[in-house]
């Protein structure tokens, strides 16, 4: 940049964050006024200003570009704050240039414009590159933490595990839970897993296909693998889109999943009478009295 | 340790049980858990018989590749055989010239996260990629 | 290199403890065949636990046997397949669907035993 601009806007500082601190008041942040301290729009504006200016000042900076946007990310503000920010930061350091300087004529404007554009510029995409960035590995983050919890597979009794989905499943989601039942299945030695699905959204045909290619796994390496949790919707869908689930059970609730389970497993629940042995009991003691 | 990794002839029948062998080694090497292990010894099973059958003789290599995703396993097998006569037929699930199962390519394709082939007079040239998640 | 076939009472016994490759496969078809017919073995258990790769051929090979088995009067159950087996096997698009399952040896002969009372 010409050094007597660099100048100008140096000696002006002061004036210029004035008219820029003005300007973002009314930015895109008003959306959010209401759940943000103004100390902290303040604290933050000042940041940014003192992260331009010190490029301007210092020469670029990689790290602290870094820094601000990740800031800007973890305070959940919007891209917004920073595409505007530099937006009426351009504009406002031009206005100044043109106050403080005689040059009026067509081609010192244009001069000006095309110093400031060169300075700003790189900034300004750096910084939605840093955001952005930011981003992207915030997203990816959460997609390991979902994904950690998205197959667990719960031994309820000897030879008999539940395995209950939650939410939408996809080819990606369909692998992981294949690969956690089948393990699960050998870590258990399970007979008989219950797959349940009432909390799965939607089961199309791309869903069934893998929930039937699991269920076959699983009978591969030697257990039965029960579907339940289909509730009526599920069930016209399933019919309805011409899908075959008729080579392994199924059942309408948990409930009646786990007692077919009990079926294959060749047991019963069976009440031990304690309750019936109990009231007796009373009814014999009031006979004695 | 980007590239060219290794590549094993299939002349005799046991080849094909050493280009799997191999194959399993660099996935295990590469960080691909066990299924996917599993899942890339198996396809070069399947494109190693293809080329012992039909081809007689030929060769799989491996390279390491990187692009979608940071590491992945691609696999050549190629051999100088009759080739092909319909390739679309024989990427249909149950087609079978052999009396086998008819799972051999359209099973490799779905075990693999590409696969392309090329195939006339001269031979067939099967390339499949496995990208570490 | 051949897989040894064990013999308990009416049960035939086979551990697959190498890996199979085509060879071997189809020796132990002809010999598994050819054991039955000798002992009148009713029901057969084959371990898999060992086996890394099942492959399409070796797929085919192991589900004729139970098929011929079949035709012999013996009963196959496989035992023991490995999770990443099973799902290159599903993968593969072979489901098996004519073969019996258990999780171990244990599990497969108490399977059997089921199976050949109910007839």
């Amino acid at each position: 940049m010409n050094p007597e601009y660099k100048d100008i806007l140096l000696t002006h500082s002061d004036d210029i964050i004035r008219k820029w601190m003005d300007d973002l008041e009314d930015s895109k942040l008003r959306d959010y006024k209401s759940t943000i301290s103004d100390e902290m729009i303040e604290q933050v504006n000042r940041e940014f200003v003192n992260l331009i200016f010190s490029i301007l000042k210092d020469g670029h900076s990689q790290k602290s570009i870094e820094q601000f946007s990740e800031r800007i990310v973890n305070l959940g503000w919007p891209l917004g704050y920073l595409t505007e920010g530099m937006q009426s930061f351009r504009t406002i350091c031009i206005k100044s240039l043109m106050e403080h300087l005689d040059e009026h004529d067509k081609d010192g404007f244009l001069q000006i414009m095309e110093d400031i554009n060169h300075w700003v510029d790189p900034i300004k995409n750096e910084l939605v590159d840093a955001y952005s960035s930011n981003w992207t590995s915030i997203i990816s983050l959460q997609k390991v933490a979902l994904q950690e919890l998205s197959a667990p597979l719960i031994p309820v009794l000897d030879g008999v595990t539940i395995m209950p989905l939650v939410g939408t499943i996809d080819t990606d989601r369909a692998k992981l839970i294949m690969e956690n039942l089948l393990d699960g299945v050998i870590k258990h030695r399970a007979d008989v897993v219950l797959i349940d699905i009432t909390g799965v959204p939607v089961v199309d045909t791309m869903v069934a296909h893998h929930i039937i290619q699991a269920a076959e796994a699983v009978r591969l390496i030697g257990a039965t693998c029960i579907l339940v949790g289909i509730r009526p919707e599920i069930a016209q869908t399933i019919v309805n889109l011409g899908i075959d689930l008729s080579k392994f059970p199924t059942k309408s609730s948990l409930k009646r999943g786990f007692e077919k389970a009990l079926e294959i497993t060749d047991r019963q629940i069976v009440s031990n009478g304690e309750e019936k042995k109990v009231i007796d009991d009373i009814i014999q003691s009031i006979d004695k009295e | 340790m980007k590239g060219a990794l290794t590549t094993v002839p299939i002349i005799k029948e046991l080849d094909i049980v050493g280009a799997r062998q191999s194959g399993r080694n660099l996935a295990r090497d590469l960080g691909f858990g066990s299924v996917d292990q599993a899942r890339i010894a198996t396809a070069i099973s399947e494109l190693a018989r293809n080329i012992y059958l039909y081809a007689g003789s030929g060769e799989i290599s491996f390279q390491e590749v990187q692009g979608a995703s940071p590491v992945g396993l691609k696999i050549v097998a190629s051999d100088h055989g009759p080739g092909i006569e319909n390739v679309s037929k024989v990427m249909e699930d149950g087609y079978s010239t052999s009396g086998g199962l008819g799972a051999g390519l359209p099973g490799v394709k779905r075990l693999m996260d590409e696969f392309d082939i090329i195939s006339d007079d001269n031979g067939t040239k099967i390339i499949v990629v496995k990208w570490l998640r | 290199m051949r897989i040894p076939i064990l013999k308990l009472q009416n049960y035939l016994l086979v551990s697959v403890q190498i890996e199979l490759d085509d060879q071997t496969a189809m020796q132990f078809q002809e010999d598994l065949l050819g054991k039955i017919h000798e002992t009148g073995a009713t029901g057969v258990v084959v371990d898999l636990t060992s086996v890394e790769i099942i492959d399409s051929f070796i797929a085919k090979v192991l589900g004729d046997v139970v098929s011929m088995a079949g035709l012999m009067g013996a009963k196959v159950v496989f035992t023991g397949i490995q999770p990443a087996v099973s799902m290159t096997l599903i993968d593969l698009g072979i489901h098996l669907k004519n073969v019996q399952t258990a999780l171990d040896l244990e599990q497969g002969l108490i399977k059997l035993k089921q199976e050949l009372e109910e007839k």
